[in-house]
């Protein structure tokens, strides 16, 4: 099943054996493989082969009928996705996500994770805590912002944006919770060429800023260009992972994105 | 009263909520919000056949004790409940720029109108049919039963209107597309289904059952301008028993609360006979399980099953 | 409150719907003070008005901590608005069953545990369900609520109420005898008709001191924790719960913290009532204040607690005018009249405002981290060094 996975030493996530049913239907079908730290790490596969599945049972937003996962070496299976979250696997959405009311560096300022002015009392015992956090997250927040340059965005209505943008934010505001591996779904689906390149440039950055990454994408170039290794799934469970070139030759994933993959 | 008695009870109430869940169902899962006025249009349904009734009377004949008269009363209150609905959608719900809970806030708007309208109309009090009370059947008494040829016809009308649903959902063109739209909307509308048509439809379905609801409602109890508004939550805990979006769960759902509802005392004789401990535990249940909280249990059990079991008990359990 | 820090620029601030709805404020309390004046209006009712506005002002604050804060779906204001006046009432007033003569303050705090054991009571099992089944649930668990204090007579006193509550002051050190000490005054500003001040008077301006200090406080905790990181975790909540939690945020407790700071000042409103009115009934639970509410909310900017008190005003002016309207020009029962213009104006906000008059427009950022002018210095530890990520620039 996982034959071609490759070994990895330091794992930073590991997902072992994971199933998901819905009435009957295998989703996720005993896939198992490991994201090695420091790595950009794609995850591939025709429609349906489920990759979205596959990340929600990661990010504890489904519950898995079986199977572990393993972020950072600590077992988060059946955990709720903000307790994911605090071990340090930040996810997005495959639909940027439009926060109604809030300015983009409103929206950026949700993504830090333990703000002491999340808890209610401390607001009121401790007000000084309250601004000095907040002042230095938005600081940093307003730092990213430039480092993508979308500064200008800053006081916009987050809803205003254009999509390609709403994305930009999306992974700047991810970046802001600070992961250890950051879970992108289709980061460039609906993006214009311009904008692509700029995620493409910023992601690996951040990568060499010593971010890991996996990300799902369906621009075959611009995830062959960027991720190394890919893994392949199809119809739930692991094809075969290999470098991009190894991958792009395999004749499977030629079969399975032919449709003939059974 | 005999269990056979609370249960012929049961199966008349149960006539009328399973009237009123079918349409707060068919209306939440294909215009896709919780109708809080659908209680408000069986009210409409209700005095739209009163004021018909008075006016036209008796017209000669009648049938189980109800006068010609009176089913005329009751189409013209399936009409007027089903044009008001229409006429609703048309100028407040289509037009409106608001989500799946915006539309359920301005339901409630909706729904206070309807109700203060007829208020104004009719004020607060308590009115009746102008139909001759009868007298319970005399061959059942022996039995407990205590039921009036009215109840017969509320029942045998009611199961009529739920076997031409029936029909109607199975067998024509509008039932099979009102079936795809509610599984799954957008696929309705991208194979082509002229989505606001059904929905019209839809509107004059579920607002024709709820004024038949309403009618037998009030041919049951009496009228009053907070009739409908005061079943909306048991009619709600019926939808939600039998999982939202499915009509025939809506009618199961409806058949159950109904009969809970009706079954009251009788469960409260069962509690008393039980030997439950503690003692204190037993005082606090037979308290709560009298006619006063018939009700209240009716709301308890639909939160339990939103929480234990969100698609109903005949869905596939919790997601 | 930034009108008293520097008044000509916060009138050029004000955005269209701001000054229109001041204006039509200020108008209004003119008409009212000059109906006084005059003695068209008694100076007691007036009052009664106020505390009245409060009160509804209050509730809305309550409802928005909870919609207008979170988007909870919250059906059940009447269950906790009747708890708080039930909870004082019960603790206070000597016609009731089970305590009766104590002190209100200690009334006010078996209330508001009361109020708080209740929305820990409803919100456990409903705060995880989809929002629209939270309406559903929330709306009858609110009846059950009803029927329990119309039913255990052991208890409330069922269906007869509860009678005999003392005023709020009763008992206090000089407040208890302020009313009777105050002379009465009699002013005559338009010769023929006085209008004379005596004991009813400054007793209901000692309520309305106390609306005004329990809406005050309310206000100031729901500013302070709106505009902070905990008030933009909730909004998140509201716009998208999947994002919060997929950013760690646990939202379940978030909205637990919400719903119960919500249920904590409707009871608040409850109490006042309950000291204002000096008698409870299970009327006062009926299904209509929570729509009253909801009306406010709504109609004043969800999330927005200037239009929440702006909202509670509107309520006052529908229900107080609808009696008005009834006892001079109309003989329409002011009770549908009331139900029919709350249903219009209900209908009318969500096709031409939904998001309200005054909806809010600051930004949800600790207010000293975006002020003080331009943007803050950099923070000698920036998120990522902490992290040791090598984020030299």
């Amino acid at each position: 099943m996982s034959e071609g996975a490759l070994p990895k030493e330091d794992a930073v996530l590991r997902v072992d054996d994971l199933q998901k049913s819905f009435g009957g239907l295998a989703a996720t079908d005993h896939a198992t493989f490991a994201v090695e730290r420091g790595t950009i790490t794609g995850l591939i596969g025709p429609n349906g082969a489920g990759k979205s599945t596959l990340f929600n049972l990661i990010s504890g937003f489904y519950e898995p009928d079986g199977g572990t996962v393993e972020v950072n070496g600590t077992d988060v299976t059946g955990m709720e996705p903000y307790q994911v979250a605090e071990h340090g696997l930040i996810r997005t959405f495959q639909t940027p996500r439009k926060l109604e009311g809030m300015t983009v560096r409103e929206a950026m300022l949700v993504g830090p994770r333990k703000q002491p002015g999340e808890s209610f009392l401390t607001l009121f015992t401790s007000p000084g805590t309250v601004a000095e956090s907040e002042s230095a997250n938005l600081a940093e927040a307003e730092r990213i912002l430039e480092d993508f340059e979308i500064d200008h965005l800053a006081t916009q209505p987050a809803t205003d944006i254009s999509g390609g943008q709403m994305k930009l934010v999306e992974l700047a505001r991810a970046m802001l919770a600070e992961p250890e591996v950051l879970l992108l779904d289709e980061p460039v689906a609906g993006v214009n060429p311009t904008l692509a390149k700029k995620l493409k440039d910023q992601i690996r950055r951040l990568n060499e800023q010593g971010t890991t990454f996996l990300l799902i994408e369906h621009d075959m170039e611009f995830v062959m260009d960027l991720a190394d290794p890919i893994v392949v799934l199809d119809q739930g469970h692991v094809l075969t992972e290999g470098t991009p070139e190894g991958v792009r030759n395999d004749d499977r994933v030629i079969d399975a994105y032919l449709g003939g993959g059974t | 009263m005999t269990v056979l008695g609370y249960l012929a009870n049961g199966l008349v109430f149960s006539s009328i909520i399973v009237l009123g869940s079918i349409g707060l169902s068919l209306v939440y899962s294909i215009a896709d919000f919780a109708n809080f006025a659908h209680g408000d249009t069986m009210t409409i349904g209700a005095y739209s056949a009163l004021v018909t009734f008075g006016a036209v009377g008796g017209l000669g004949g009648a049938v189980l004790g109800l006068p010609y008269g009176f089913f005329l009363a009751l189409v013209v209150g399936i009409a007027v409940a089903a044009v008001v609905a229409v006429a609703t959608e048309k100028l407040i719900y289509e037009p409106l720029d608001v989500d799946s809970i915006g539309l359920l806030i301005t339901s409630i708007g909706i729904a206070f109108i309807y109700r203060a309208v007829i208020q104004i109309r009719f004020g607060s009090d308590f009115t009746r049919f102008d139909v001759r009370p009868l007298r319970p059947i005399e061959a059942l008494v022996p039995y407990g039963v205590r039921i009036t040829l009215h109840d017969v016809a509320i029942f045998g009308s009611a199961v009529a209107l739920v076997v031409g649903l029936h029909v109607l959902l199975q067998y024509t063109d509008l039932g099979r597309k009102m079936r795809a739209m509610a599984d799954n909307p957008d696929l309705a509308r991208v194979s082509g289904i002229r989505t606001k048509r059904v929905k019209l439809w839809t509107w004059v379905i579920g607002a024709g059952l709820a004024g038949a609801g309403g009618v037998f409602l009030g041919l049951f109890n009496q009228l009053a301008p907070r009739m409908g508004f005061n079943l909306l939550l048991v009619i709600f805990a019926a939808v939600i028993l039998g999982g939202i979006g499915s009509v025939y769960g809506a009618m199961a759902g409806g058949f159950l609360i109904g009969m809970i509802n009706q079954l009251t005392p009788f469960f409260s004789n069962v509690v008393e006979a039980l030997p439950i401990r503690p003692n204190w535990l037993a005082t606090v249940i037979e308290n709560m399980i009298t006619i006063e909280y018939a009700n209240a249990i009716a709301f308890v059990i639909m939160v339990v099953v939103l929480l234990v079991r969100p698609n109903g008990i005949a869905g596939e359990g919790a997601t | 409150m930034s009108l008293l820090d520097d008044p000509k620029a916060a009138f050029a601030d004000l955005s269209r719907p701001e000054g229109w709805v001041l204006g039509v404020s200020v108008a209004f309390v003119l008409f009212l003070f000059v109906a006084m004046l005059t003695g068209a209006l008694g100076p007691t009712y007036f009052l009664f008005l106020v505390g009245l506005a409060g009160m509804y002002a209050l509730l809305s604050f309550g409802l928005n901590a909870q919609w207008g804060f979170t988007g909870l779906i919250n059906f059940s204001v009447a269950a906790f608005f009747g708890i708080g006046a039930y909870g004082t009432a019960l603790m206070t007033a000597s016609g009731s069953p089970i305590a009766g003569g104590f002190s209100p303050l200690v009334g006010l705090a078996v209330a508001l545990v009361v109020a708080l054991a209740l929305a820990l009571l409803i919100g456990i099992p409903t705060l995880r369900l989809r929002a629209d089944y939270l309406a559903i649930a929330s709306l009858g668990l609110a009846e059950v609520v009803r029927l329990i204090v119309l039913n255990e007579r052991w208890l409330t006193n069922g269906s007869a109420g509860l009678r005999g509550i003392p005023g709020f002051f009763d008992g206090w050190p000089v407040l208890s005898t302020f009313p009777e000490a105050m002379p009465g005054l009699r002013l005559e500003v338009i010769p023929g008709s006085p209008v004379i001040l005596e004991t009813a008077f400054w007793q209901a301006s000692l309520n309305v001191l106390l609306v005004l200090a329990f809406a005050g406080a309310a206000y100031f905790v729901l500013r302070r924790a709106h505009r902070s990181p905990w008030g933009r975790v909730l909004r998140t909540i509201r716009s998208d719960e999947d994002l919060a939690r997929a950013l760690g945020k646990n939202t379940y407790s978030f909205k637990m913290q919400s719903f119960v700071l919500g249920s904590l000042i409707m009871a608040l409103a409850g109490v006042f009532y309950a000291h204002l009115n000096l008698y409870v009934g299970p009327g006062d639970l009926d299904p209509i204040t929570t729509f009253y509410a909801w009306v406010a909310v709504i109609l004043g900017g969800s999330g927005s607690n200037r239009g929440a008190l702006f909202g509670g005003i509107v309520i006052v002016t529908i229900r107080e005018g609808t009696r008005f309207l009834n006892d001079v020009a109309l003989p329409i029962d002011p009770a549908p009249l009331r139900l029919l213009l709350i249903g219009v104006v209900i209908v009318a906000v969500m096709r031409y405002r939904p998001q309200g008059v005054l909806p809010p427009q600051r930004e949800l950022i600790w207010p000293s981290a975006v002020g003080g002018g331009g943007t803050p210095e950099t923070p000698d530890s920036g998120v990522r060094e902490r992290k040791g990520g090598g984020d030299d620039e």
